[in-house]
């Protein structure tokens, strides 16, 4: 049949290549129309995303290398090289502001992390009433931070706030949640580990529903107890979704500004000074554009090195499990 | 119809002759005005009688009312556009300098001696208009004076058996401070706990004996560290370079006084910012505050403060070190016209801020209870006003040898660097009042030192008003 087939294409004067080229010459026609109209639904949101991404990260990189005080035009806006960065890296508040998100990054992931899992446990058992449960634990996350630190203000509020007010019923306190140098990151951390709780718990729980019985199955036959199934079946199989859990708070954690704003400022001393508190400081408070954007980028550096190393050591310990 | 046609004539001609005498006595009818404002005295008693200056005028002002803490960074956004939306702007005095260097301020001094008698420039106390110059020139118009005072519980302090203990305790009269070691006594004398006795009346709340500010927000504690640092004889500057010079004795000294007071005053101390420093004098939780007058008339209006209904509040100058007496620093709140706007709505910015500060809106604003932080000596001096506001009197007294507070554009690397080594020497974290003040003293002069000394130096010089002169 295909020497038939050939026989009349020649007889017609035509090739097979030269009737591939043809089909090809169609379908790149059709590809480069659908990429064109693609481009023109791309375009819209690639605009978007220069104009408000893009765009700002490169001033901010060109700010970041400036002498550039917007509440003090008459001092020249001279390119510094890496002034700022230097200035940034050598200075203590920065440092310590360093410091103070990593601690308080290790104190609202640990508990958010265990609390989570914990509460994902609950209620995903098949018992009445979980689903709205479920979706009552949501509410927290889906306020903004901002409102946050307002009800968590309100809570702490040193001579009317509420939650002093029910622990004097108890007669304990009065305790300065947000004036004392001792309590204040604490109070912080609490506020957000009542937000982001529920972050872990939604993950956690739609990664247990979606695990395979028959490891429980098998488990149940072995007789092993409800501990060491968690702990060598449930576990193991949940480890990449809390890990991806982790570290997608763990950004969000190192990015932490609004309740701290709300709440105490920084204050009181530094006792909550982050590194966005910083950064707001050297740009909105000392006007300091330049060193701001310099600290803007450190901290960004900072935190895309930490998350590719934790990310490469995560790979290489699931290869070393698949082995 | 010939008639008909000379009424429609004759009504024409009345019309254009009426139009036009409008025009005359409202020159800026339909300019609209926004003004960048605070919500506090100095800006809530004028807002509700805007109105009233657009009947007489035709000028709409719309006043965006804002807390303190921030404002400065929304004035300095809007200093910085070419297309401004306010055309008034509300300043603190330490702002001035600041300001006027970035140009973002109309220079009111031409204004201000045309209408010299219209606004009454010699009613209003010289150090007022001295707060609002940058080098001379006038850039802001006071619309509410201060200075550092005493407040006092007057009821406890002249209650007969509070008067017979604590000269039992500490050997001399109860009254208020005349110095700051007796403010101290005082300070721990009334420190109490909720139930025990207090001017023959068991207490409700805890008393404490003093009310200071030591929150960083804002530099609360650094604008209350100065006057502090002031009695004591301390300066800002280094008068030959022009660098940060408050690590000397007396800046030590009133640091550590500061930390003293601290066991007499409300627990959460660190985050007392002014409004809840002051919240306890209204609320009568306190015995004592050493604190800017601007809120002074709160505590005489049962309305606005608990203690005028329970207590009486009492006023006195500051206290004094064993430097003697020091010039105290004063303050003004005040009403400045954006340099970028178009100069019809400057022209009516200027109307606006004449009748806003106006003697007759001021002895109003006293008459009705509400006033402001006064500045005008006629008020001030009114022997009435002064028997239903006892701070009035010393207001005025205070002001005749007092100092203008911090000016430089650099202040507020001095506001926030001060804030926070300070409210850490406070809160212990910081060993030391020096290396406290040692720290913040390098962190403003390392922003400083790359500027020319001559430069510096005339940054420091408080040169005298030109609205002053003649």
């Amino acid at each position: 049949m295909a020497d038939i087939a050939h026989q009349e294409r020649r007889a017609a004067g035509s090739s097979p290549v030269r009737s591939v080229k043809a089909g090809n010459g169609r379908s790149t026609h059709i590809a480069s129309r659908n990429r064109s109209i693609a481009l023109i639904f791309l375009l819209p949101a690639v605009v978007i995303l220069f104009a408000t991404t893009i765009y700002p990260m490169l001033y901010a990189l060109w700010l970041s290398f400036r002498n550039y005080d917007l509440s003090k035009p008459f001092i020249p806006r001279i390119f510094v090289g890496v002034t700022n960065y230097a200035e940034v890296l050598s200075s203590w508040p920065f440092l310590h502001a360093l410091v103070t998100t990593f601690k308080l990054m290790a104190m609202t992931l640990s508990v958010q992390l265990v609390l989570g899992v914990g509460i994902a446990l609950l209620v995903t058992q098949k018992l009445p009433g979980m689903a709205v449960v479920r979706t009552l634990l949501l509410i927290p996350m889906m306020i903004s931070p901002v409102i946050v630190g307002l009800v968590w203000l309100f809570l702490y509020f040193p001579e009317l706030g509420y939650l002093n007010y029910f622990l004097s019923v108890v007669g304990i306190g009065p305790i300065g949640w947000i004036t004392t140098t001792d309590w204040a990151l604490t109070a912080i951390a609490i506020a957000d580990i009542w937000q982001w709780t529920p972050f872990f718990m939604m993950g956690t729980a739609a990664a247990l529903q979606s695990l395979s019985p028959e490891p429980y199955e098998a488990a149940k036959i072995d007789g092993n107890s409800r501990w060491d199934v968690f702990r060598y079946v449930t576990l193991p199989q949940l480890k990449p979704v809390i890990v991806s859990l982790l570290f997608l708070r763990a950004i969000d954690a190192f990015k932490i500004y609004d309740i701290i704003f709300v709440l105490t400022k920084g204050g009181p001393a530094d006792a909550t000074e982050v590194l966005s508190l910083y950064i707001y400081r050297q740009s909105f408070t000392f006007w300091r554009m330049g060193v701001g954007a310099a600290a803007s980028f450190v901290s960004l550096i900072i935190i895309t090195v930490l998350i590719t190393y934790f990310f490469r050591s995560m790979q290489r310990s699931q290869a070393a499990l698949a082995r | 119809m010939k008639h008909l046609g000379r009424s429609i004539l004759a009504m024409g001609m009345a019309a254009l002759f009426s139009g036009s005498a409008l025009a005359q006595d409202k020159p800026f009818a339909g300019v609209e005005l926004k003004m960048l404002g605070i919500g506090d005295t100095s800006v809530t008693r004028v807002a509700p009688l805007v109105g009233e200056f657009e009947a007489e005028t035709g000028i709409k002002v719309h006043i965006d009312q804002l807390p303190y803490p921030g404002l400065i960074d929304k004035i300095i956004v809007e200093a910085s556009s070419d297309s401004p939306t306010y055309q008034l702007l509300w300043t603190d005095s330490p702002w001035v300098g600041l300001l006027g260097e970035a140009g973002a301020l109309e220079d009111l001094t031409g204004r201000a001696k045309r209408d010299a008698a219209e606004i009454g420039l010699d009613d209003i106390i010289p150090i007022q208009l001295q707060e609002n110059t940058w080098q001379g020139k006038l850039l802001a118009f006071p619309a509410s004076g201060m200075t550092w005072m005493q407040q006092y519980r007057a009821d406890l302090f002249e209650n007969a058996d509070e008067q017979k203990n604590f000269k039992a305790k500490y050997g001399y009269d109860l009254g208020p401070a005349k110095t700051w070691k007796e403010y101290r006594d005082i300070a721990e004398f009334f420190t109490r706990k909720k139930g025990e006795m207090a001017g023959g009346k068991p207490l409700e709340n805890d008393l404490y004996g003093a009310s200071q500010s030591y929150s960083r927000v804002q530099g609360a504690i650094t604008h209350d560290y100065f006057p502090f640092m002031r009695s004591f004889g301390g300066d800002y500057w280094d008068p030959q370079t022009g660098l940060c010079a408050m690590t000397g004795e007396p800046h030590i000294k009133a640091a550590e006084y500061m930390k003293e007071l601290i066991p007499f005053n409300p627990p959460d101390y660190l985050g007392l910012m002014w409004d809840i420093q002051s919240g306890f004098m209204e609320r009568g939780e306190a015995a004592q505050a050493a604190y800017w007058s601007v809120r002074s008339v709160r505590l005489t209006n049962p309305e606005e403060a608990i203690v005028a209904k329970t207590g009486k509040v009492g006023f006195a100058a500051n206290p004094i070190s064993d430097a003697g007496p020091q010039p105290t620093y004063t303050g003004t709140l005040g009403f400045a016209i954006n340099s970028k706007s178009p100069d019809k709505e400057k022209d009516a910015a200027w109307e606006f801020i004449k009748w806003a500060t106006s003697e007759k809106l001021m002895r109003r604003f006293a008459d009705e209870g509400k006033g402001v932080s006064q500045f005008r000596k006629s008020i001030l001096s009114d022997a009435k006003l002064q028997e239903k506001y006892p701070y009035y009197k010393v207001l005025l007294d205070s002001q005749v040898n007092a100092r203008r507070r911090i000016f430089h554009p650099f202040y507020q690397a001095v506001e926030e660097n001060f804030g926070v080594e300070l409210s850490k020497y406070m809160a212990g974290e910081t060993a030391t009042a020096k290396e406290a003040l040692e720290t913040a003293c390098n962190a403003v002069n390392s922003q400083l030192s790359i500027f020319p000394v001559e430069q510096r130096v005339r940054w420091i010089q408080d040169v005298p008003a030109e609205v002053l002169g003649d």
